[in-house]
C-alpha cells in the first residue's frame, strides 16, 4: 500500500482533482453541455429511450391489471367533475363575449399568448433520489435552449430546462431543490415565489414562499407563473395550494404546493421554445 | 501476472458487465420507489468492484467510472462522482487488502462507504444551496443505502466472476 501511494497516488489524486476541476469549470462555463457531456447525452439517449420504453411498457401492462376498481371509480368521479366543468365552460363562454363587448367598448386592445411548441418524448427519469429531472429528446437541434419551460399536453407546467445537447435536454422538474420560479396567485393576483425543497421534494410537492403577510391563501388556490422579467410565459398552471405552514422563525408562513401534474405517468411534453405577450 | 490482451479482456468483460448492470437496472429497479427511494446502483458497482481489484486498477476504475456518471447522471455538483468514486473505489481496495478478505462482506462493506462518500458530498453541495435540512436528507441516504444494498447479491457475484476468470 505504502509503495502504491509512493508511485502513483500523487499522480493519481492530480488526476481526479483536474478532472474534477475541468468538469466543474466546463459545466460552469458552458452556454449549452459540454462537449463531453453532449456526446455522453447523444451516446446514451437510444439506450435510455429503449430502457423507458420498455420499462414503461411493463408498468402498463402491471397497471391494466391491478386498477380496474379504482378506475372504475375515477370514472365517475370524473364524470361528475365534467358535468361541473361544462356548466363553468358555459359561463366563461358568456364572460368572454361580456369582456370582449367591454373591451370594445373601452377601445381596450385584447392580450394575446403566442406560444412557439416542440413536442418532446420523455427519455429518462432521474436516476438519482437527490434531483428531480427528466430527460427529453429533443436538443439544439431543435432550437430548444436552456430555460425554455416545459408543459404538459393540459398547459401545465412541468419545468425548465437546465442543460441542452444536441438532441437531448434535462429538465429540472417544478420540485427539484434548484426550482425557483415567480409565481401568482391566480384568484388574488399576489406575487411570490415558488421553489423547491428536498423535505417536499420526497413528496412530489413545492413551497410558494414570499408570501404577502396580510394574504388568506384556500386549499385549491391555483397558482401560476407571474410572467413578470420576461424569462417565462405567464399563466402556466405550476400548482394548487394543500396546505399552508409557518416557517422555523415563527414569522413567515409559506404554502405547500401539489403540482397539477403526474410526473410518473408523463410520456409525451411540449417545450415552449419562444412566446409573446402581444397586449 | 496478466498478458496485455487479457487484461484488456479482462476490463472489456467488466465493462460490458457494469453496462448490462445498469441497463437492467433502467428497466427494472429505476420504477421501483421502495419508502420513497429508488434504488441506486453506481456505488454498488464502484465499492464491489474496488474491493476485487488492486490499488492501481481500482483507483483508474473509480476515476473512469465517476466521469461517465458525471457525464450522464445529474448531481448537485458537476464532479460529484468522480471526486467520490475515485476515493470510494480506492478505500474499497484498501480495505480488501488490509482490513478483510475479498468476499461479499467486503463488497458490502465497501459499497456502504461508497454510498457515504456520495451522500455526504450530496448533502455538503445541498446544505450549501441551502435548500435542504440536515434531517431529511440523512434520512433519504439511509433509506437509499439500505434499498439500494439489495442489490448487492446480484452485483456482487456478476462482478467477481468475471474476477475470479482472471485471476490466476
Amino acid at each position: 500500500m505504502r509503495d502504491f501511494w509512493e508511485k502513483h497516488g500523487v499522480r493519481i489524486l492530480a488526476v481526479a482533482v483536474v478532472i474534477a476541476v475541468a468538469l466543474s469549470l466546463l459545466s460552469f462555463f458552458a452556454t449549452t453541455s459540454s462537449f463531453l457531456h453532449n456526446a455522453a447525452g447523444v451516446v446514451t439517449a437510444p439506450f435510455r429511450a429503449a430502457g423507458e420504453a420498455i420499462s414503461g411498457w411493463v408498468e402498463d401492462k402491471t397497471h391494466y391489471y391491478r386498477d380496474y376498481t379504482a378506475l372504475l371509480e375515477e370514472n365517475q368521479a370524473l364524470r361528475r367533475e365534467v358535468a361541473e366543468l361544462r356548466a363553468n365552460a358555459r359561463q366563461a363562454e358568456k364572460d368572454r363575449a361580456e369582456n370582449a363587448l367591454l373591451r370594445t367598448l373601452l377601445e381596450l386592445r385584447r392580450q394575446k399568448r403566442d406560444l412557439q411548441l416542440e413536442s418532446a418524448m420523455i427519455l429518462d427519469r432521474s436516476e438519482s433520489n437527490w434531483t428531480a429531472a427528466l430527460t427529453l429528446n429533443r436538443g439544439t437541434a431543435h432550437d430548444v435552449a436552456v430555460n425554455d419551460c416545459v408543459i404538459s399536453a393540459e398547459g401545465y407546467l412541468i419545468g425548465v430546462v437546465s442543460e441542452v445537447g444536441h438532441n437531448w435536454c434535462t429538465v429540472l422538474t417544478v420540485v427539484d431543490t434548484s426550482t425557483e420560479l415567480g409565481a401568482m396567485i391566480f384568484r388574488t393576483g399576489d406575487l411570490a415565489i415558488a421553489e423547491g425543497d428536498f423535505t417536499l421534494m420526497g413528496e412530489g410537492k413545492l413551497k410558494l414562499s414570499y408570501l404577502p403577510p396580510a394574504l388568506h391563501l384556500l386549499e385549491g388556490d391555483h397558482v401560476v407563473t407571474s410572467g413578470l422579467g420576461g424569462y417565462f410565459p405567464s399563466d402556466l398552471v405550476i400548482g394548487t395550494v394543500s396546505s399552508v405552514a409557518t416557517d422555523d422563525d415563527g414569522l413567515t408562513q409559506y404554502a405547500v404546493l401539489s403540482p397539477l401534474v403526474d410526473f410518473d405517468s408523463l410520456t409525451e411534453v411540449f417545450i415552449i421554445k419562444d412566446f409573446a405577450i402581444i397586449d | 501476472m496478466l498478458t496485455k490482451r487479457d487484461l484488456l479482456i479482462k476490463w472489456f468483460a467488466y465493462a460490458a458487465l457494469v453496462l448490462a448492470l445498469l441497463f437492467i437496472h433502467s428497466f427494472t429497479l429505476h420504477r421501483l420507489t421502495v419508502w420513497g427511494v429508488v434504488p441506486f446502483l453506481p456505488p454498488l458497482i464502484a465499492g464491489t468492484l474496488g474491493s476485487l481489484e488492486d490499488n492501481r486498477s481500482a483507483a483508474i476504475f473509480g476515476l473512469i467510472f465517476g466521469v461517465c456518471c458525471d457525464l450522464t447522471i445529474r448531481a448537485p455538483l458537476p464532479c460529484l462522482y468522480t471526486l467520490a468514486f475515485t476515493a470510494a473505489a480506492l478505500l474499497a481496495s484498501v480495505l480488501a487488502e488490509n482490513v478483510l478478505q475479498p468476499g461479499f462482506l467486503c463488497s458490502f462493506i465497501a459499497s456502504l462507504a461508497a454510498f457515504i462518500i456520495v451522500d455526504v458530498l450530496n448533502v455538503l453541495a445541498l446544505l450549501i444551496g441551502g435548500r435542504a435540512e440536515i434531517v431529511p436528507m440523512l434520512s433519504l441516504a439511509a433509506r437509499e443505502m439500505a434499498v439500494s444494498c439489495v442489490a448487492l447479491p446480484i452485483c456482487h457475484p456478476a462482478l467477481s466472476s468475471v474476477h475470479r476468470r482472471f485471476t490466476l
